[in-house]
């Protein structure tokens, strides 16, 4: 297999935005594009699109050809549509990841974006209804809150993880948010603000939830000769893993604070990367609900089953610790735009390991991982390092 | 109103759409049913139509208890979908050995615990477009 690179990256700011669902991959095709001057839309052989409800939200599908024609993208190697609820972006950089190393393409651009704010705020989240299983789950009004208050429910009884800990998870994204000037939320949060702050399912409150959020972001995926030719700094895919547990809640392992198939696609990217969880530097992790990246913290490795509470409120994933998770502010600061969310969690990486983080610069980081999954029973971790 | 299929929250039940219509039939009645595989014997929930253990599409219904306890719960109080209200108890209910997502009706959300028994309660929801009644299988305190 050939080596794989990515060399280039850009977001479109996230947030409740004025704008279309077209306008939104134009702002993170433009940013992609800026970040590599040398590459023109015509040199890009192939578009992955990672979307999940345009049908729904835009009304529109045959996404990837529409995206092509907005950026001036003519596809010649690979162009495909990624739907993967909340992990269709990282699913699409594993598609242009194995065309390319396959050598089927030298440079494809991964592009994901979602509009999911709607003129009524209750058809959004019916929407997001979806992505659970409509006979059996969504059509008892559920969606993705209570699925992860359940996890939060079981590893508060478990292990005794508590309120406050979860709280510490939205206290930290936030606050890295407010270093990101293309983050939904950009004043940050105090932990009063987060405890106080509206239930939404029990024990799970407003600040520990991510919004829903409309946004784009984009990278450039390139073949070994061709990311050489490219920059002297390109940011290695070094290793891949996606595992399922199950999709219903009730096929799912019955300690809902246990998640298995993350563990066992973060063992596939470590073995694959030949690394440990001790060599990550930065981190993406999906905190979609607070719960979410501290049991991340454990299938990831990054510590012991039931530490995560601990391990949060020691400042031991923030800067200065063991692990610096979730820079840009994650989920909970930066906002959810489903597709879009696995590339920007890239995007964050590459100008993470390039030092070009600004304000946010985790130092001298040379490993980053990004974890995002759909759902609790099903995952996908990427590794990225500097060397090849 | 017209109606369009791409905002009706609930599963088309007659045997017109569904080849599991029967749960549908038996629920109405008060009963809570599932499939059992026609070739190796496997309990399933929820129904299915296709035994991904041995590969079989032969299946036949078998009645459930009714009764089972509390699993795990939440109470969604905020941030529901269009047409449904909060607070909304979202439980796992444990039953004859499988577990069974649901939602609680008639409960006091602060009074909820796991352990605690169940028992089915249908709930009648919107009749589908040619004006069948439409079920899904709730629970309430026992
Ligand atoms: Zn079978």
């Amino acid at each position: 297999m050939r080596k794989v690179a990515l060399v280039g990256a850009g977001v479109s700011r996230f947030g409740v935005r004025k704008a279309s669902y077209r306008d939104l991959i134009w702002e993170a095709g433009k940013a992609c594009f800026d970040s590599m001057p040398a590459v023109k839309p015509r040199d890009v052989q192939g578009l992955v699109v990672g979307s999940v409800m345009p049908e729904r939200t835009a009304f529109q599908s045959h996404i990837a050809s529409m995206a092509a024609e907005a950026l001036g993208i003519r596809p010649s190697a690979l162009s495909a549509r990624t739907e993967h609820m909340c992990a269709s972006g990282t699913v699409g950089i594993r598609y242009a990841y194995a065309f390319i190393a396959a050598g089927l393409a030298d440079l494809v651009m991964v592009l994901g974006v979602e509009k999911l704010n709607q003129p009524r705020g209750d058809e959004a989240i019916l929407n997001m209804g979806t992505g659970v299983d409509r006979e059996w789950e969504a059509a008892f009004g559920l969606t993705a809150p209570p699925c992860f208050a359940l996890a939060a429910q079981r590893h508060m009884a478990e292990y005794g993880t508590t309120e406050e800990q979860l709280a510490m998870v939205g206290l930290k994204n936030h606050t890295h948010a407010s270093k990101n000037p293309n983050a939904h939320f950009q004043k940050g949060a105090t932990l009063d603000q987060i405890l106080c702050s509206r239930m939404i399912s029990t024990p799970l409150r407003l600040f520990m939830c991510s919004p829903i959020t409309d946004g784009a972001a984009a990278v450039l995926v390139a073949s070994e000769d061709r990311a050489r030719d490219l920059t002297d700094r390109p940011v290695w895919i070094r290793g891949t893993g996606q595992a399922l547990d199950g999709f219903q809640l009730t096929s799912l392992h019955e300690d809902y604070a246990r998640w298995p198939a993350l563990e066992r696609a973060a063992q596939s990217a470590y073995r694959m990367a030949g690394i440990a969880p001790a060599d990550v530097d930065v981190a993406e992790v999906h905190d979609c609900f607070a719960i979410a990246e501290l049991i991340a913290y454990e299938e990831l490795g990054f510590c012991r089953k039931g530490e995560a509470g601990p391990f949060v409120a020691a400042g031991r994933s923030d800067y200065g610790g063991d692990v610096v998770v979730n820079p840009r502010g994650g989920l909970i600061g930066c906002g959810h735009p489903l597709g879009a969310t696995g590339v920007a969690q890239a995007a964050e990486v590459f100008a993470q390991l390039r030092g070009e983080a600004g304000a946010r610069q985790v130092p001298d980081a040379r490993v980053g991982l990004t974890h995002n999954n759909s759902g609790m029973g099903e995952h996908v971790v990427m590794i990225y390092g500097r060397e090849a | 109103m017209l109606y369009f299929r791409a905002t009706d929250p609930f599963p088309l039940e007659s045997a017109d759409h569904t080849k599991l219509h029967e749960f549908y039939t038996r629920l109405a009645a008060g009963r809570l049913a599932t499939t059992r595989c026609g070739a190796c014997g496997r309990l399933a929930w929820p129904p299915r139509g296709f035994c991904g253990e041995c590969g079989s599409d032969r299946f036949d219904w078998t009645d459930l208890s009714g009764l089972g306890t509390i699993h795990a719960f939440t109470v969604q109080e905020a941030g529901l979908p269009a047409g449904f209200d909060g607070p909304r108890v979202f439980a796992i209910v444990k039953i004859d050995g499988l577990r069974v997502f649901s939602i609680l009706v008639d409960a006091e959300p602060s009074s909820i615990a796991v352990g605690q028994p169940v028992r089915l309660a249908p709930l009648r929801v919107a009749d589908d477009p040619s004006g069948s009644p439409r079920w899904l299988p709730a629970f309430r305190p026992a």
